[in-house]
């Protein structure tokens, strides 16, 4: 039941940590209890609608809810919450803080050609100069230009030892 | 030789000394008393020779005789003081000149073997001199070879250290010249050309689960 309505329902680019998820999360449950204060309430009393946000705007157009529908929050919530529990999350660390630009394209990429639920828990690493170092549950992977160089390092001292013998 | 002649001439004055008092007391003995025959009676022959003798050495010829006797004496001691003031300065300038030759032999042996002493303790120092050298020069190369060897160890020890963290020395350098010139977003297409390449182990990875 849940991986359906995984396979349902899309993250949009813009949720892209387990944080976002949870705020969407607690949007939706805000969202639940305040349509369902309206639908007790008494009459004649002047009830203040609930504001979505810009991510739960985009997960609803994204994915075509109508959040007035009891059974659309009770799918988004489910889902939400399984994407909370179930989802991939990969670690990324930059040297600097990624535009919320590159950062969309990233998760383009990640989610269209390794998961559609990836979420991303990025770090910071002023070391890494260049590049970026990507850990997965098992696994490391370094794109950084310290690993070039050291990948590199025979044409480095191949280079090196030109300049000597041209000195 | 000349010590031998001094004693001569003073064995030859003590001889004539001697003599001339041996002279005085035969003489003295000679104008004594009558003499008398052993038979109690006087001898006339010797009474008249005694009387001609009293006649011919009478006192003034004897004082005569002394006088001369006395001169010549005088005249000897003159003339053996003359010679030997004259021997004692000749030897004493010959023993002078023995002092001298002798000093300056003593002085020139005792110089020679200073010399020698000097020459040797100099040709000992020198010889000690050359020997610290030698050491010094063969401490001094080995000291250099070694000191050589281990510059050459440090520097291979540290071009193997820089070359084993080459690469982080050379991201270190990137990172402090141009790292505030590196823009995250002209990394994208390297970013994700490298998860390209390495997409099928990602997806592994996370699909494998825990």
């Amino acid at each position: 039941m849940a991986h359906e309505t995984a396979k349902d329902l899309k993250l949009p680019v813009l949720v892209v940590s387990l944080v976002d998820v949870g705020r969407l999360l607690r949007e939706i449950e805000a969202l639940d209890d305040t349509l369902l204060q309206l639908h007790v309430r008494q009459g004649g009393k002047a009830v203040a609608m609930p504001k979505t946000s810009l991510l739960m705007d985009q997960l609803i157009e994204l994915n075509s809810l109508n959040l007035l529908q009891a059974a659309d929050r009770q799918r988004l919530q489910r889902f939400l919450t399984l994407v909370k529990q179930k989802a991939p999350v990969l670690h990324i660390s930059f040297a600097a803080d990624p535009s919320v630009v590159f950062t969309q394209k990233l998760m383009t990429w990640l989610r269209r050609e390794v998961h559609p639920q990836l979420l991303l828990t990025i770090g910071l690493q002023p070391s890494i100069a260049a590049g970026c170092m990507i850990r997965t549950t098992n696994k490391y992977f370094d794109f950084t230009l310290r690993q070039k160089f050291g990948a590199k390092r025979d044409l480095l001292m191949e280079k090196i030892g030109v300049s000597e013998a041209a000195a | 030789m000349t010590i031998w002649w001094l004693v001569l001439i003073l064995a030859m004055i003590g001889s004539g000394g001697i003599a001339f008092i041996w002279l005085a007391v035969r003489v003295g003995r000679a104008t004594g008393g009558p003499v008398v025959s052993t038979t109690g009676r006087p001898n006339s022959i010797e009474a008249a020779a005694r009387e001609d003798v009293d006649h011919l050495f009478n006192d003034e010829f004897r004082e005569e005789l002394r006088n001369r006797g006395r001169l010549h004496f005088e005249k000897i001691i003159g003339e053996s003081a003359m010679f030997l003031q004259q021997d004692l300065r000749l030897t004493t300038s010959q023993l002078n000149e023995y002092m001298k030759d002798e000093i300056t032999k003593k002085l020139q042996e005792e110089f020679s073997k200073y010399e020698q002493s000097i020459n040797d303790a100099k040709q000992l120092a020198i010889d000690s001199i050359q020997k610290t050298n030698l050491a010094i020069d063969e401490q001094r190369s080995t000291l250099s070879a070694q000191v050589q060897k281990e510059i050459l160890t440090e520097k291979q020890q540290l071009l193997q250290r820089f070359e084993n963290n080459m690469a982080d020395i050379i991201n270190h350098y990137v990172l402090a010249a141009i790292g505030d010139q590196i823009d995250l977003s002209d990394q994208l297409e390297y970013i994700l050309g490298e998860l390209e390449a390495n997409k099928q182990a990602i997806v592994e990875d996370i699909l494998s689960g825990a």
